[in-house]
C-alpha cells in the first residue's frame, strides 16, 4: 500500500515504534524490580507466588503422572532383568539385617530402661503427610521440589521432608494445595548436623551440586570417608538423628557428603511433623498458614499418627 | 473482507498458538521425568521459543505476554522472581533486532544466532543470580544447561517449524 503523506499510518508508525521500545524498556525495568522485590522478601510478592503456584499445581500434578509412569515402566523392566542377582543380594542383606534387628531390639529395650531410670523427657509424638513430587525444578540455580500437599493437608513451614533413605529437605513455602521443599543440596540450605561416630557438630551447606559440603567443623575434628552424617537437632528445625548421608571425599578442608536420597527417584516424600516450633519463621507479617496452625488436630484427617 | 465468527475464532486461536506453546513449555520444563540429573540441566525451552517466534513471527509474541510467561516459569521453578522473565526479554529483544540476518537464510545461521544470543542472556542471568546470593555460583550447571539447550535447539525448532507451517500459518 502506497503511503500518502499525512495519512494515518505515516503518523502512527513512529509513535507505535516509540511505544513498543518504551514498553520493552519498561518490561526490562519491571523484571529488575521483581528481582529486587523478591530479594527483599515482600509479603505481597510471596502471596502472589504461592497463589499462582496453587493454581498451576493441579496441572502439574496431572502432567507429572504420565511422566512418572513412563519412568516406572522403564525401572520395572530393568528390575525384571536383574531379578535373580537382586534376589541373591537381598538374601544376604536380609541375613545381615536380621542380626542388626536383634541388636536394635536389645538397644531399644536398654534405652527404654535407662530412660525410665533418668526421667527422660520424651520427644513429642510425630505425625506425617505423604505427598507426591509434582515439579522438580531449579535449572542451574535452585534445588527445590514442589509437592502435592499444602495447608489443606496440614503442611506447615519447617516440616522435615524425608524418604525411606534419609532427609530430603525442609518445607519453605506453603500454599493451599502445594508446598515447596528446599532440598539439602540447595545453595540456601544450611542444616545443623553431627558426625555420627565422633559426635562432632557441623553445618551441612548445599552448593547446588549433588554433593553438599560440611562446614564449621571443630578444629580438632577427625572425619573419615564413610562417616555417617545425621541431623543434630540444633536450632529446633529438624529432630536429631535423621540420616542425611556419608562422607565420600575429603580434599584439604573440603568435606563432601553424598546424600542417601536418590534424587533421580524422588517421587514421594514424607513430611514429618515432630511438633517442633523451629527457627524457620515467616519473613514478615502473618503467614498464610497460621490459620490452620491451631485447629490442625481438629481437621487433620490427612495426618495419621506415626505407627512407631 | 468480513469474516464469520468461526473464522475469527479460528484465526484468534491460530495467532494465540505461539504464546500458548511457550506457556506449555514453561510448565513442561518443571515436570519431573525421572532422567538422572535432568532437573539440573533442564534445557531452557522457553528461550528457544522466544528466539524462534521473535525471528519468524514477532507480531505473535507480544513482549508483555512473554514477560508473564517468564514470571510464571520463575514461580514454578522457584528461581528468583523476574530472572527468567528478564532472560526471555533479552533473547526476544536481541533476536528481534537481528532478525533480518536470519530470515530466509539456512537454518544453521539461525542456530548460530541462537547460540550467541542465548549465550549472552545465560551469562547475564548467571551474573545476576550470583549477585542475588552475594557469591559466585558454581558455573558448571549453568554451562551444562547452556550446552544442552543449544544442542537440543534444532529438535525443538523443528517442532516450532511444524507448528508455524500447519497451525499458525
Amino acid at each position: 500500500m502506497a503511503r500518502r503523506p499525512g495519512s494515518f499510518i505515516s503518523v502512527a508508525q513512529p509513535v507505535r515504534s516509540f511505544w513498543s521500545r518504551f514498553a520493552f524498556a519498561l518490561l526490562l525495568a519491571g523484571a529488575f524490580t521483581l528481582m529486587l522485590l523478591g530479594k527483599a522478601d515482600v509479603l505481597l510478592v510471596e502471596r502472589f507466588r504461592t497463589g499462582v503456584a496453587d493454581v498451576v499445581a493441579p496441572v502439574l500434578e496431572v502432567l507429572s503422572r504420565p511422566a512418572a509412569s513412563v519412568a516406572d515402566t522403564v525401572a520395572a523392566m530393568r528390575r525384571l532383568r536383574d531379578l535373580r542377582v537382586e534376589n541373591e543380594r537381598l538374601r544376604v542383606d536380609n541375613g545381615r539385617l536380621e542380626r542388626w534387628q536383634h541388636v536394635a531390639r536389645r538397644l531399644e529395650a536398654e534405652n527404654k530402661a535407662l530412660r525410665a531410670l533418668n526421667n527422660f523427657v520424651s520427644e513429642p509424638g510425630t505425625s506425617f503427610v505423604t505427598a507426591r513430587v509434582i515439579a522438580d525444578a531449579g535449572g542451574a540455580f535452585v534445588r527445590s521440589a514442589m509437592i502435592s500437599a499444602g495447608a489443606d493437608q496440614g503442611v506447615r513451614r519447617g516440616l522435615a521432608a524425608v524418604t525411606g533413605e534419609g532427609l530430603v529437605g525442609g518445607v519453605v513455602d506453603v500454599g493451599q494445595r502445594h508446598a515447596r521443599v528446599l532440598l539439602i543440596t540447595d545453595l540456601n540450605s544450611q542444616i545443623p548436623v553431627v558426625v555420627e561416630r565422633t559426635r562432632d557438630p557441623a553445618v551441612l551447606a548445599g552448593d547446588n551440586t549433588r554433593l553438599p559440603r560440611l562446614v564449621y567443623l571443630p578444629q580438632n575434628a577427625q572425619v573419615l570417608a564413610g562417616d555417617r552424617i545425621v541431623t543434630s537437632g540444633h536450632g529446633g528445625v529438624f529432630p536429631p538423628g535423621l540420616p542425611i548421608g556419608v562422607v565420600t571425599s575429603i580434599v584439604e578442608s573440603t568435606i563432601k557428603i553424598t546424600p542417601y536420597v536418590d534424587w533421580n527417584r524422588l517421587e514421594y516424600v514424607r513430611l514429618v511433623d515432630y511438633g517442633l516450633g523451629g527457627v524457620v519463621k515467616p519473613s514478615s507479617g502473618t503467614p498464610p498458614f497460621s490459620l490452620m496452625g491451631q485447629d490442625r488436630a481438629g481437621r487433620g484427617s490427612a495426618l495419621k499418627p506415626d505407627p512407631q | 473482507m468480513r469474516m464469520t465468527a468461526t473464522q475469527r475464532v479460528d484465526l484468534w486461536l491460530r495467532h494465540a498458538t505461539p504464546i500458548a506453546l511457550t506457556v506449555l513449555l514453561a510448565i513442561l520444563s518443571v515436570v519431573p521425568i525421572g532422567v538422572p540429573g535432568y532437573a539440573t540441566v533442564v534445557p531452557a525451552y522457553t528461550a528457544m521459543a522466544a528466539f524462534y517466534w521473535a525471528v519468524f513471527r514477532p507480531d505473535l509474541q507480544p513482549p508483555f505476554a512473554l514477560f508473564l510467561v517468564g514470571v510464571l516459569q520463575d514461580i514454578l521453578a522457584a528461581t528468583p522472581l523476574g530472572m527468567t522473565a528478564l532472560s526471555l526479554m533479552v533473547v526476544h529483544g536481541l533476536a528481534l533486532s537481528q532478525r533480518r540476518a536470519f530470515l530466509g537464510k539456512p537454518f544453521a545461521l539461525a542456530w548460530l544466532g541462537f547460540l550467541l544470543i542465548h549465550g549472552l542472556s545465560a551469562l547475564l542471568i548467571w551474573l545476576l543470580a550470583s549477585m542475588l546470593v552475594l557469591q559466585p555460583i558454581g558455573p558448571e550447571p549453568a554451562v551444562f544447561q547452556y550446552l544442552v539447550t543449544v544442542t537440543l535447539f534444532p529438535l525443538v525448532a523443528w517442532i516450532f517449524v511444524r507448528m508455524h507451517r500447519y497451525v499458525v500459518r
